[in-house]
């Protein structure tokens, strides 16, 4: 069976207040599965559903074919998660607390402990009481704590706060790793959507606690939106040569002269050996693509007022 | 089974072992044994009594004469209200911690069943305040010793520790409820809230006379804080704590299980 995490129509109400509706979504084995939204946008609370610590209002969630639910604790045996900001015994240290979990799994491996100590570089800090630890140590306890006993599915909650950049790409190297090597299933969530870009093989937007949209990663270069900026020295007559061309030349708001032509943005060579034989020479040609920031902000623009009406 | 219950037990005796904790609640509980032979001291000689004024008023209130029965009962006594207090404290802190140190997340999702691990912090629970009864009682027959008070037999040896065990047991076992109250309160002012009121409550309802109906008020009636014409509870309050305690206990579980932990 291919389809690892599979949620169907999950829903939670704190009374009138929506935190998750409908939900519903699959992860397929070996995937990473971006979940981006802003906050309060339902995203922790699907997280938390996900792993048990929600009872859903209507609607069900699965891990391997198994109905997740708080009684069913078997179902945890494959499952490392983090959720929110990790926090750790303060009076333990960082081997004493990887410790306690690895007992409360069942880790038989006496090795497991010193292995997550090494593999994230917690060496230094091994003896260290978790209270002493900075906010980046922290999230590598939590993380080492995900990660213990090897885990065949990953639910991280914002794994990236307080790493520094360096911290960041580690971590984002070692789950590639573990997603494309050992075949782990991944389903993280973020609001630093630049790393999730690059990270997630697999994108799902969440706004108002409703699933707005999927993209697949290799989807997203064809739905981001580009278009090729362009300086002159006579702004107003090359925008006139390029309309009488067929192009859709015009002005965005900050005054820069663009075109969205797929055409144009493809060659843009083109553009500029039309401008030079028309004696406007473009002084600056550049194409520029939406980052999935923007996309992002566009997607909740677009379709978000729909379901605000909805949720009304 | 067991082995995943010992493995959760093996967790939270980690937690407390290296909690400061532990050595608040003996130091704290300690007061016990030494104010009794303070006062017992005081009692032995009455001139030094009345230099003492207030205090050795109370004392003669409280304890009568100073002899190892009047010990005893103080012990007992001490332990079904201190023991409200301290008991409390330590369900609170077991299980609120967990709150406020936003660790319970950690234990939600594991391949151990919750029951385990509620199970596993009630065993700790049960166990840290038979340590500190322990303890308060062996050093209270020490501290007994050292004043030299009279009447020491071993029939009443026996008779008092029997006393003063029972009083813990019922004490102990009103602890579950707190329990509770520290999963739906997430953390310490719940609990401690509900011990405070629950500690002024068995007081109002023991002056009223309906005190044997107030499972908080039946330690402190079993160890004869009213003296020793007053009648033992009946076999309702004895129903009445364990009613409390399983409703605690089963409470907890349930909260553990099917709450929502957000």
């Amino acid at each position: 069976m291919n389809e690892v995490i599979h949620t169907v129509n999950l829903t939670k109400h704190y009374g009138k207040v929506k935190a998750a509706e409908q939900i519903s979504l699959s992860v397929n084995k070996g995937e990473i599965y971006g979940f981006i939204g802003l906050n309060g946008a339902g995203k922790t609370t699907t997280i938390r559903m996900l792993l048990g610590m929600i009872r859903p209002t209507s609607g069900a969630a699965y891990l391997k074919g198994e109905k997740i639910s708080g009684g069913n604790h078997h179902v945890w045996a494959k499952v490392g998660y983090l959720v929110e900001i990790p926090y750790a015994y303060p009076e333990l240290t960082v081997r004493q607390n990887l410790s306690m979990i690895s007992k409360l799994r069942g880790i038989s491996d006496k090795q497991a402990v010193l292995r997550i100590i090494s593999q994230l570089h917690l060496d230094s800090y091994a003896d260290v009481k978790a209270g002493h630890l900075s906010l980046g140590n922290a999230q590598r306890l939590g993380l080492a704590k995900a990660l213990l006993h090897q885990p065949s599915i990953l639910i991280l909650d914002e794994p990236a706060n307080g790493l520094d950049p360096a911290g960041i790409v580690e971590i984002r190297t070692l789950l590639q790793d573990l997603a494309a090597n050992s075949g782990v299933t991944i389903f993280i969530s973020s609001h630093i959507l630049g790393e999730m870009a690059k990270l997630a093989s697999r994108l799902g937007i969440i706004h108002n606690g409703y699933l707005l949209q999927e993209v697949d990663a290799s989807q997203l270069e064809v739905l981001l939106c580009k278009r090729l900026l362009l300086k002159t020295t006579d702004r107003e007559r090359a925008v006139s040569i390029l309309k009488e061309a067929g192009y859709r030349a015009g002005i965005d708001g900050e005054g820069v002269m663009e075109i969205h032509d797929a055409e144009a943005i493809k060659h843009p060579e083109a553009i500029a050996r039309l401008l030079v034989h028309a004696d406007c020479p473009p002084t600056q040609l550049k194409v520029e693509e939406e980052d999935l920031e923007s996309y992002f902000l566009r997607v909740i623009k677009e379709t978000g007022g729909n379901y605000d009406e909805k949720v009304k | 089974m067991m082995k995943r219950l010992n493995d959760a037990l093996y967790c939270e005796a980690l937690k407390v072992m290296h909690s400061k904790i532990v050595w608040i609640t003996i130091l704290a509980f300690l007061i016990v044994p030494f104010v009794g032979g303070f006062f017992m001291l005081i009692l032995k000689d009455p001139e030094a009594a009345r230099s003492y004024g207030l205090i050795g008023a109370k004392a003669q209130l409280t304890m009568g004469t100073a002899d190892w029965i009047s010990y005893f009962e103080f012990l007992a006594q001490a332990v079904s209200i201190g023991g409200l207090f301290i008991f409390g404290f330590v369900s609170s802190w077991v299980f609120g911690r967990e709150h406020s140190d936003r660790t319970v997340k950690d234990l939600l999702a594991l391949p151990i069943s919750r029951a385990h691990i509620v199970g596993a912090k009630f065993i700790t629970i049960f166990l840290w305040c038979i340590l500190l009864s322990a303890i308060v009682l062996t050093i209270g027959l020490w501290v007994g010793e050292m004043a030299a008070l009279p009447g020491w037999s071993r029939e009443l040896v026996s008779q008092g520790c029997e006393m003063f065990a029972i009083c813990s047991i019922l004490t102990i076992a009103l602890s579950s409820p707190v329990a509770f109250f520290a999963c739906i309160g997430r953390g310490y002012l719940a609990p401690l809230g509900f011990v405070v009121f629950t500690l002024v409550l068995a007081n109002i309802i023991a002056v009223t006379g309906y005190g044997e109906f107030f499972p908080w008020a039946v330690p402190a009636l079993y160890s004869q804080i009213g003296g020793e014409g007053n009648a033992l509870p009946g076999s309702i309050s004895y129903i009445l704590v364990v009613l409390t305690s399983f409703a605690g206990l089963i409470g907890t579980f349930c909260w553990w299980r099917y709450a929502d932990h957000s």
